[in-house]
């Protein structure tokens, strides 16, 4: 009985809408609008998030990150703006930095890395790329793996031979196949490699685009000033993350002042990186909720015109036995349902912009959304639209009854 | 069945009170057929809806079936309006957005108790009982007053009400028409003993009654001048 009444109800105000197509059609707009936008910026914000972590899980787990500058300390006025070498100054690492740091006994892996975009030429090709000076183990730790030959070994870097492995999408343009490069010698600058393997593609433009070198060779030419931009220290042991970063930060203040150097994790990168866009996020979805309010009002309106419209009808239906709150369903369900397809279309739309854009970023809709775009229309649809039902329900039967 | 004791309607216009009835004392029992005859502005209207508990009395008591209604929350009045009452007005009052039938239908949507008939069947039964079974799905506005007057009729009888109220029913038809529809209205009296009061400022209507009212003013008198 109870459903029965409540389907009737909602077939009811579905007739209304049938009737004046154009009317509900523009009523529901605003929320529409409303929604689209609010679902967009989710979206927008999930898929920044998805591809800073895609962007750090290219590197291998329990990494601690040691790179000049502060990006934490908000006492030095750091910030974000410092974030990366290269951009704050403070320490060069060098040599002998990173031989200390091996001494660092839970540390499985130490890998120093000197990094910058060079003009890489074969015989025939001139392309753009990423020249990189660092030591064997940092295939294991940046998970690379062997698409053709090998990769160079300990023994290569103190030979200081003049090898090189190169990332998949340099090969390719390259070459005419990737799988050609090898044998092949290569041109940085002055500095000619021979090309003793190519890495698999992983989805990080510099990896795979990168001249991976052992740093030996590399200092005197191409790193002139024999400095590292960024240390690794990779464990197995998540539990040795919090020991490796105290005596990093040990080893390296005996050299260094505070605020030279930051002795971070993966994780806690992520996490500055997470709380600065979800700040940006908070503020789309804001924007996004004046749109979603002015939808609100403009429902409002439209019912409030509909119960002046229908004075005479609501007095009729109180003649015939309807209670107040019959009344007050009756356009409460109006709203709701305008509300709802406002919403429901905003999704659509959202839905299908974010699949055309999934193409070129990696945008995502999680059911969140869709539950925040649904409760929210209907929340508005109740809270907009009881105001104009309780006008009507509260009608006195007999002045409605008389109203022309 | 209904009683009206020392019943008073006043409406404020402002500060100023429009006394529509005053001290009003009628009864109306089971199968009654009545007429209310009076002028224009004499207050019938406003008698009608007290009795037909669309509207509280300012002062006085409505006692239906021995209980007073003032003390009946909004739900409790609509739902005896529901089941016992049936209102036909002057201006036929369809809702013109709905169809024949589904004006005829809208009393049953608002029964909470479960209908002891199929309301689609009785409705066309109704229909077809005053011959507009082949209105059923036109829209009020695409049929004559008289025809509409039988729809509003039908949607009156379809909960098998005790009492049906008629205001001015005839004031909209032409007289032929008007004959038409008080003929039905006393047959229903008749043939199904319900309770039937009609509004109106015709002798010749009221004469058609068992019994009649006559209103002056607001108040009840003796004798129609
Ligand atoms: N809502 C109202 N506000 C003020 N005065 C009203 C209202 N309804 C009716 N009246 C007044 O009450 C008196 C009786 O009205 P009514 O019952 O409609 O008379 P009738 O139906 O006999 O023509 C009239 O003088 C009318 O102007
Ligand atoms: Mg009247």
């Amino acid at each position: 009985m109870k459903i029965q009444n409540g389907w009737h109800l909602v077939k009811a105000a579905l007739e209304g809408f049938k009737r004046n197509k154009v009317r509900s059609l523009l009523t529901s707009l605003g929320i529409m609008i409303g929604v689209l936008s609010v679902v967009l910026l989710i979206a927008l914000g999930l898929g920044l998030k998805n591809y800073l972590r895609q962007q750090f899980e290219s590197l291998g787990a329990n990494l601690v990150i040691i790179f000049p500058g502060n990006i934490s300390s908000s006492e030095e006025g750091g910030g974000i703006a410092n974030f990366g070498p290269g951009f704050a100054g403070g320490a060069d690492f060098d040599e002998k930095d990173y031989l200390s740091l091996t001494r660092i006994s839970e540390a499985d892996y130490v890998v120093p890395l000197f990094m910058k975009s060079s003009v890489i030429e074969s015989e025939t090709e001139r392309k753009f790329g990423y020249f990189m000076g660092t030591n064997e183990q940092a295939f294991k730790i940046l998970n690379l793996e062997t698409l053709e030959g090998k990769f160079f070994t300990k023994s290569d870097l103190t030979a200081r031979t003049k090898v090189a492995v190169l990332g998949q999408n340099l090969a390719d343009g390259l070459y005419e196949d990737s799988k050609d490069a090898v044998g092949k010698t290569i041109r940085v600058g002055e500095q000619r490699f021979k090309v003793i393997g190519v890495a698999k593609k992983k989805g990080d433009r510099e990896q795979d685009n990168g001249v991976i070198t052992p740093y030996k060779t590399s200092f005197g030419t191409l790193n002139s000033g024999k400095t590292f931009f960024t240390i690794y220290l990779g464990t197995t042991d998540e539990k040795s993350i919090e020991v490796i970063k105290r005596r990093a930060e040990e080893i390296l203040l005996k050299r260094y002042k505070k605020g030279d150097f930051t002795v971070t994790e993966q994780t806690e990168i992520l996490s500055t990186v997470n709380q600065i866009f979800s700040i940006v996020n908070a503020i789309l979805v804001a924007i996004g909720s004046i749109s979603l309010l002015v939808g609100g009002i403009g429902i409002m309106n439209i019912m409030y015109a509909t119960v002046t419209e229908r004075t005479k009808e609501v007095g009729i239906r109180r003649a015939v036995g309807a209670t107040q709150w019959d009344i007050l369903k009756q356009f409460l369900t109006e709203s709701v349902l305008l509300s709802i397809f406002g919403g429901s279309l905003g999704l659509i739309i959202a839905s299908l912009i974010v699949l055309i854009v999934r193409r070129f970023f990696p945008v995502s809709l999680n059911l969140l959304a869709v539950f925040i775009a649904i409760a929210v229309s209907s929340g508005i649809g109740i809270f907009f639209g009881v105001f104009p039902a309780r006008r009507a329900a509260k009608l006195p039967p007999i002045e409605a009854i008389r109203y022309e | 069945m209904i009683k009206l004791v020392n019943v008073c309607k006043s409406y404020f216009l402002g500060d100023e009170e429009v006394k529509a009835v005053c001290n009003i004392n009628l009864e109306i029992k089971d199968k009654d057929y009545i007429g209310i005859l009076g002028t224009s502005g004499s207050g019938k209207s406003t008698l009608m809806y007290l009795i037909g508990l669309l509207e509280q009395p300012t002062s006085g008591k409505v006692i239906l079936e021995g209980k007073d209604v003032s003390k009946l929350s909004d739900t409790d009045l609509s739902k005896i309006r529901n089941k016992t009452v049936g209102f036909v007005f002057q201006q036929f009052n369809l809702i013109n957005r709905f169809t024949v039938l589904e004006n005829v239908l809208l009393p049953t949507k608002y029964s909470k108790r479960d209908l002891d008939f199929d309301p689609i069947k009785r409705a066309d039964e109704l229909l077809t009982h005053f011959g507009i079974f082949d209105r059923r799905n036109f829209f009020p506005n695409k049929i004559s007053g008289g025809q509409q007057q039988r729809v509003a009729i039908a949607r009156a009888l379809i909960m098998k009400p005790k009492v049906i109220l008629a205001d001015e029913p005839t004031g909209n038809l032409d007289s032929k028409t008007g004959d038409e529809i008080i003929k039905l209205l006393s047959s229903l009296n008749k043939e199904l003993g319900v309770t039937v009061i009609i509004v109106t400022h015709e002798k010749e209507i009221a004469k058609k009654t068992k019994r009649r009212i006559y209103i002056k003013d607001g108040k009840i008198v003796e004798k129609y001048l």
